[in-house]
């Protein structure tokens, strides 16, 4: 008997991907005598009223926010608030030229030898030092940020919140009635999205084709700005010529495709737009006090 | 002579109709903030729901000059809008405010302080310090403008 609600629970969970998306909101859907079985026994209705699979900007804003908190329990947030302002610059002149230049981005520097940047929904971006001493100069960190912005501007990942959402939905429907759903299910949301997308851009990444479109629309925003868009490939050459057993470089080589596919497709863009300005000048004396 | 001006009138009614319909939009995001200028970075002159009527005042480079139902006028990107009148309503988000589920302003000012975020963090064991420390840390648009001439690279918004 005490294993009916854990059942229909499972069963809600295994098909909150296959329901339909109604007009203005999620129609949890169980067709013939098991789908009225089972409203009839977790009494609730077939339909969350007003609730939205879709994830709109002020829930994403509030997912980056979880997802930074998480970010920042994995490395420590440099506290630097002069570089962190020059960061923040040079990431919103290539945010600008964005598919989404509305959305307010907000950039960071993570206390790790690490190379790596990552991108967390609603414009949450992060760049490592490790990266900043790989990088040369101001066109190289634009190169890099534009790709993060990329992955922000053309909503990378939020497929995957919008399945979390479906399923937080669907689940809370049967736990708790409608009353409460739209309520608990965004709670709920908000931690196991978190948790989800926090793995994705610390320990997967993001998928190849996710990346390559990055990579092109970096090059294109950093180019419309009038940086140099050689910056990003200058910054793959670079990471390309160190060691797979680098420490500093593992977790860059396994969320991201390999350096010389990458290369191979950016390089013709950058040939494409050659031209632009690199300050390497302003560049050293924020990133490394004028050495 | 009245009757040949007719069609004359009818079709300056008609464009007047037109001209008047295009220069309306509404907004179709549960939330979206009118700007000072055309950037993220400039400041907020007011907020407009779902479903809100916006006149246009002009237009450059996908971002909209609109008069909002408060007599503000201020920045809006393009794609916050829609042609068509659009219902209103807010988020799954914005009716989770503490203790008010029915007041989208409520809900709209506690996620603007991240509460959501900030519960995770707790339970989690995070430190959220972090995300305030990241959100204090803002650019002006005239630090954008002097950056931007400064470095000799071109756009960052401009004309307030």
């Amino acid at each position: 008997m005490t294993a009916l609600p854990t059942l229909l629970l499972f069963a809600v969970a295994l098909l909150a991907g296959c329901q339909n998306a109604g007009v203005g909101g999620l129609m949890i859907s169980l067709p013939g005598p098991a789908g009225q079985a089972l409203r009839a026994a977790a009494g609730v209705a077939p339909a969350v009223p007003g609730a939205f699979t879709d994830i709109d900007e002020p829930e994403e804003i509030e997912l980056g926010r979880a997802v930074s908190a998480n970010l920042g329990s994995r490395y420590p947030l440099l506290r630097d608030r002069a570089l962190t302002r020059y960061v923040t610059l040079v990431g919103n002149v290539v945010a600008a030229e964005s598919e989404r230049p509305d959305v307010r981005y907000r950039f960071a520097v993570l206390d790790t030898p690490e190379v790596n940047a990552f991108a967390a929904p609603g414009g949450f971006i992060f760049v490592t030092r490790g990266a900043l001493a790989a990088m040369r100069d101001e066109a190289t960190l634009a190169g890099v940020l534009a790709h993060e912005v990329a992955h922000v501007a053309l909503r990378h990942g939020i497929d995957d919140v919008k399945a979390e959402k479906r399923k937080q939905l669907a689940v809370v429907a049967v736990q708790q009635g409608l009353a409460q759903t739209r309520v608990r299910a965004f709670s709920n949301l908000i931690a196991s999205a978190a948790d989800v997308v926090a793995e994705q851009v610390v320990l997967k990444g993001y998928s190849r084709a996710d990346e390559s479109a990055a990579d092109r629309a970096g090059i294109a925003y950093a180019g419309r700005v009038g940086y140099d868009p050689a910056g990003l490939r200058d910054f793959l050459q670079t990471l390309g010529q160190r060691s797979a057993q680098d420490a500093s470089m593992a977790r860059f080589f396994a969320t991201h495709p390999p350096t010389g596919d990458r290369l191979s497709e950016v390089t013709p863009l950058v040939q494409a737009q050659a031209g632009g300005v690199r300050n390497p000048e302003r560049f050293a004396a924020a990133v490394r006090g004028g050495r | 002579m009245t009757r040949r001006l007719l069609p004359l009138v009818a079709l300056l009614v008609l464009a007047a109709s037109v001209a008047g319909a295009q220069a309306s939009r509404w907004v179709e995001r549960t939330k979206a903030d009118v700007r000072a200028g055309r950037g993220s970075y400039f400041d907020v002159v007011d907020t407009v729901l779902k479903g809100e009527q916006v006149e246009i005042v002009k237009s450059e480079a996908r971002w909209l000059s609109v008069r909002t139902p408060r007599a503000k006028v201020g920045w809006i990107f393009e794609t916050a809008l829609a042609a068509q009148p659009v219902t209103g309503g807010t988020s799954d988000f914005l009716k989770l405010a503490p203790g008010d589920a029915s007041t989208s302003a409520t809900a709209a000012s506690a996620g603007a302080k991240g509460l959501y975020a900030e519960d995770y963090a707790r339970a989690r064991g995070f430190d959220y310090g972090v995300v305030s420390w990241i959100e204090e840390t803002q650019v002006t648009a005239e630090e954008m403008e002097r950056f931007v001439a400064d470095g000799r690279l071109r756009g960052a918004g401009g004309a307030r």
